[in-house]
């Protein structure tokens, strides 16, 4: 297509939505609120991901030995333990250290005499273990289903309530913003189909003659396909300025009323979210709009 | 230029509108095809302009079989055919130039073209100096001019004007005639779908009756 057909079917698709008013006004609206809900949905689930990872870090799942396995056979273990892809890092704490920490945690600096009262014998001399870090909280499971299958294991102690609620927590913020996204998307692309159709039923004389002097397809699409994308375009910009500048607010209102929050994990920077959120949001808005109009010209415009 | 060899049309409904026509128009001639209602006239000009397509026989336009054109080949063969309706069909919200040079734009002709062709073409249909009227602000014999200067802008070899007289008085439907013919006389061929006997008289041109389907009668004029 020439430069001068492509600003003169830009002029057509802005001069359709002008036209159009009130059934473009109806697509944009809609299409804002369908990326504006996505954007608020992914900025709440990239900061949940975030709290979870921070979570996570805390998150140990701790391997005991029978009492008859040697140190190298502790050190086999490990080796295992190592090259399994769930884990992040992993501890040894060998009995004298788990008994150093238990006088601290226990009798303290205060009460030391009555820890020296155990004299050279280790109460835990059985207790030492591994302290084991997941990259990935939900595969805490099978990690510890594999570990209970190992030989010389006596007990795997784990923080399944924290690690789970975490993990379900985020799939059905994910599960339920997910299904409103579908749903929107869904009556974005029907509003931009209807704005469209109006469209074509307007312009329908313009087609007809188009058609019968020599136009081709693509030209007599041109303005609609326009049309739709410029309504999406439109409808994700302008959700996406409104997120950016409600999200600092945003962060900054739990920041100062949540003392609680800050020490548990930071917020992350709206320039991170919008590092993903503008491109996703930009195509899904083109893309819908791109749709909406494909739709109506295969089914109202048959050139 | 234009050659049709055992052209049937049925339509859906099991309508037969041309039944077996064969006819033979030559480069640079002025053809006049009468009938009444439901003749098969209409139908005629559609086969010609390729909006219908026939369910027998062969239609050469140009040397091609145009039935046998593939949908995207189809824009390029319109471009060599000119049309003129009876109902002008210009776009009333745009002025007498930009009707015109909307049929180069279509076509994507370039901008310095457009710019240079339009006012020759509407110098040549003598509607220059209303360029900037809207349709409304025209009469029916200029509105068809401006529908002839959209036909002829694009350089067509074959110009199909469908009743370009049924809405004008006997002075305007004279003098349109008069510039379909002066666009004949440059070497384009003019096929008039036409009620008007009395202006096919006095043109004194080739006319073929079509009646039932059928070629009743296929009189040369000159």
């Amino acid at each position: 297509m020439r430069i001068s057909s492509l600003f003169y079917n830009l002029k057509q698709g802005l001069l359709n939505i002008w036209h159009n008013k009130m059934f473009s006004l109806a697509s944009l609206a809609t299409m804002t609120a369908c990326i504006f809900l996505f954007g608020v949905f992914y900025s709440i689930s990239v900061n949940f991901d975030a709290m979870v990872h921070n979570a996570e870090e805390g998150v140990a799942v701790t391997v005991y030995f029978d009492e008859d396995v040697t140190t190298s056979q502790m050190q086999e273990i490990g080796d295992m333990i190592a090259i399994r892809p769930e884990v992040s890092k992993y501890k040894f704490i060998s009995a004298d250290e788990a008994w150093e920490t238990f006088k601290k945690e226990y009798f303290g600096d205060e009460h030391s005499e009555a820890a020296d009262s155990f004299s050279g014998d280790n109460p835990l001399q059985y207790m030492a273990n591994y302290e084991i870090y997941l990259e990935d909280v939900s595969q805490q499971k099978s990690l510890v289903d594999w570990l209970k299958s190992l030989d010389g294991v006596r007990e795997v102690h784990q923080s399944e309530a924290v690690a789970n609620t975490l993990t379900d927590f985020n799939s059905l913020i994910r599960f339920i913003s997910g299904g409103i996204i579908i749903i929107l998307i869904g009556v974005a692309v029907f509003l931009i189909s209807n704005t469209v159709t109006v469209g074509i039923s307007v312009r329908r004389e313009e087609i007809a003659i188009m058609k019968l002097i020599g136009a081709r397809d693509g030209f007599v699409r041109a303005p609609f396909i326009v049309e739709g994308i410029v309504i999406g375009l439109v409808g994700s910009v302008i959700p996406l300025a409104l997120l950016f500048f409600l999200y600092k607010k945003i962060i900054t209102y739990v920041a100062e009323r949540f003392n609680a929050l800050e020490g548990m994990f930071a917020f992350i920077p709206v320039t991170e979210v919008f590092r993903i959120l503008v491109p996703v949001s930009l195509v899904l808005g083109v893309g819908i709009g791109y749709l909406g109009s494909k739709i109506t010209l295969r089914r109202h415009l048959r050139v | 230029m234009i050659r049709l060899d055992h052209v049937s049309k049925t339509y859906e409904a099991g309508v037969q509108a041309l039944d077996d026509i064969s006819l033979h128009i030559a480069p640079g001639e002025f053809v006049f095809i009468m009938g009444d209602s439901g003749s098969g006239k209409s139908t005629l000009i559609k086969l010609l302009q390729k909006e219908l397509n026939p369910t027998r026989g062969k239609i050469m336009i140009n040397g091609k079989d145009i039935s046998k054109l593939k949908q995207k080949q189809v824009p390029d063969f319109r471009r060599k055919v000119g049309v003129v309706f009876q109902d002008f069909r210009l776009l009333q919200d745009r002025n007498v130039y930009e009707n015109v040079a909307f049929a180069m734009r279509v076509i994507e002709a370039p901008r310095r073209e457009i710019k240079k062709r339009v006012p020759y073409v509407l110098s040549l249909v003598g509607l220059a100096a209303k360029y900037r009227s809207f349709p409304r602000q025209l009469s029916g014999g200029e509105q068809q001019r401006v529908a002839i200067a959209r036909a002829l802008v694009n350089r067509p070899k074959i110009i199909l004007a469908d009743e370009p007289t049924g809405n004008l008085d006997g002075g305007n439907a004279r003098e349109i005639m008069k510039l379909l013919e002066e666009i004949n006389e440059r070497g384009t061929t003019v096929v008039v779908v036409t009620h008007n006997t009395e202006i096919v008289r006095a043109m004194n041109k080739r006319v073929i009756i079509i009646d039932r389907g059928n070629v009743a009668s296929d009189q040369g004029g000159e």
